[in-house]
């Protein structure tokens, strides 16, 4: 089937209509249960690896797939389309936006030759320590602590909010090797599973996106080679912002799919169900709930859209990255909340599956800088 | 590059940060000693373009150590900073 987007390129079509089949016949079963048991999929995990969703970013020298940003923002697209475990998309994400890009555009040739295969093969599942009990949106206030000794740096200190810990092989970490330095003593490590002093705390049961594991992680005397170190001393926050300028343009992609399916489900259940003896569809206010959602799915397909073409043109993306990321996860809660109120009492009901994407689409404005944190940095971008 | 007095790269530093900062401000406005971190003029983010803007202008390496208040404050710090390092790698 094809989302029918006549914009896209051929070729992009074609991807896109690959990874709809795709995830509609091998992704994404028993999602409801799962959601309720927070039960992340290694097999679907394994699955998109081999189709090679893991790898599409990842140059073909390491085991990728080479695509460009527009062509990865079509696949997602397609997923987000044709999956219903919202969850496992975010754990992708996670490990392409976070883990595999910063270590894509920062990592010494060594470093790539290790870690992007596994990551790109599904053998590997990366995770993105940055924030802390103590510095979320203010993220460079952190306080883990990493102290050089020798040919190695010790870590301590705490993280939270840690997507994909308890299944991670690898850490992109950030700590600060001095306080008195603020965000330009912020560096970024590789930190295996396996070193010592890593201590996977508290796992975190989340309101939505139930299916990626998410929990606190501990650095106790946690000891990494200088080799593993991510970046120069000090460029953390380089590190960081790159990787958050991807993540905020295409960590929303797999949206655009889910808003056009709920899309279609929503025309479809306003033109069959009859009250007063009309389909509701003819009811005006809920006519115009449906225009609403049709319009927000198309500005928001231009924005994403508009990130890709940037980025493949060597553009700078920040204004647009932190715009798109506004107005898609706003639009995508709106959304959610306008099928419910189509469907009335059984969009609320979990059969149906419009609540639990409705809670899965919260995080969207909190992951990746909140909603005000993206209207902070558009106001900076405009100069004021 | 020939050698830029101090002066010179505190002007050059003043037009950086008034275009990339403070669009609109009048040059006048911004000091020299015209705190530029504690004033909240330049985040972190800023900072750090601030730095490579200097490393590739002024083709200096500014190691982490060096990238505190100490240094990255002040127009007139960050000038005079530059200069030692130039010194210092000539
Ligand atoms: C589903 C999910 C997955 C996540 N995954 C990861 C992960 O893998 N790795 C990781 O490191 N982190 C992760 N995070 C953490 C996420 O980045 C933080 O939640 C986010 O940065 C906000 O920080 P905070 O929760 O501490 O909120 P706070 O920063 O305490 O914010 C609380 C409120 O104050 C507002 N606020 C704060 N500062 C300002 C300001 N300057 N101007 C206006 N309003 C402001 C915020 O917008 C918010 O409404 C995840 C979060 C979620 C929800």
């Amino acid at each position: 089937m094809s989302i029918g987007s006549p914009e896209l390129l051929e070729e992009h079509q074609k991807l896109q209509d690959g990874a709809i089949e795709f995830a509609q016949s091998e992704l994404g079963k028993d999602i409801i249960r799962r959601d309720r048991e927070e039960e992340f999929s290694r097999e679907d995990w394994r699955k998109c690896a081999n189709f090679g969703v893991l790898g599409m970013p990842v140059a073909r020298e390491y085991g990728g797939m080479g695509l460009g940003i527009t062509e990865v923002i079509a696949v997602m697209e397609g997923l987000g389309y044709g999956t219903s475990d919202q969850g496992l998309l975010f754990s992708i994400n996670a490990h392409m936006w976070t883990s595999i890009m910063p270590i894509s555009l920062y990592g010494t040739p060594e470093q790539k030759q290790r870690y992007l295969p596994r990551l790109s093969n599904g053998e590997w599942i990366s995770a993105n320590a940055a924030s802390e009990p103590e510095a979320g949106s203010d993220v460079f206030s952190m306080r883990t602590r990493a102290e050089r000794r020798g040919d190695h740096y010790v870590l301590n200190g705490t993280k939270t909010f840690v997507t994909n810990a308890q299944v991670a092989d690898l850490f992109v970490a950030y700590a600060t090797i001095d306080l008195r330095l603020g965000s330009m003593g912020v560096t970024g490590f590789l930190i295996e599973r396996n070193t010592p002093g890593i201590v996977i705390s508290k796992p975190l049961e989340k309101m939505g996106l139930r299916t990626s594991p998410m929990a606190e992680v501990v650095f106790d005397e946690c000891t990494v080679p200088v080799s593993n170190r991510l970046g120069r001393e000090g460029r953390g926050v380089a590190v960081f912002e790159s990787s958050m300028e991807w993540e905020r343009g295409c960590i929303l992609a797999n949206y655009l799919g889910l808003m056009k399916r709920q899309l279609e489900r929503s025309i479809q259940y306003a033109q069959t169900r009859k009250q007063f003896g009309k389909k509701i569809g003819k009811f005006q206010s809920v006519a115009n709930r449906i225009v609403n959602m049709k319009v927000r799915l198309d500005t928001c397909r231009q924005l994403v859209y508009r990130i890709g073409w940037l980025k493949e043109h060597g553009k700078p993306a920040t204004l647009e990255a932190a715009v798109a990321k506004l107005h898609v996860s706003e639009s995508l809660v709106a959304n959610c909340q306008d099928a419910i109120q189509v469907f009335g009492g059984y969009g609320y009901m979990v059969e149906q599956q419009i609540e639990r994407e409705l809670r899965d689409a919260m995080g969207s404005t909190l992951y990746s800088g909140t909603t005000e944190i993206q209207r902070n940095l558009i106001a900076t971008c405009l100069g004021l | 590059m020939s050698d830029p007095s101090t002066d010179q790269i505190k002007e050059e530093m003043r037009q950086y940060v008034l275009n990339e900062f403070l669009p609109g401000e009048k040059a006048s406005n911004l000091h020299d000693d015209t705190p530029l971190r504690s004033s909240s003029i330049i985040d972190s983010v800023g900072l750090l373009r601030m730095i490579e803007f200097i490393e590739n202008r002024y083709t200096i390496q500014v190691e982490a150590h060096e990238a505190g208040v100490e240094n990255f404050d002040r127009i007139e710090d960050i000038a005079t900073f530059i200069q030692n390092k130039r010194g210092a790698g000539a």
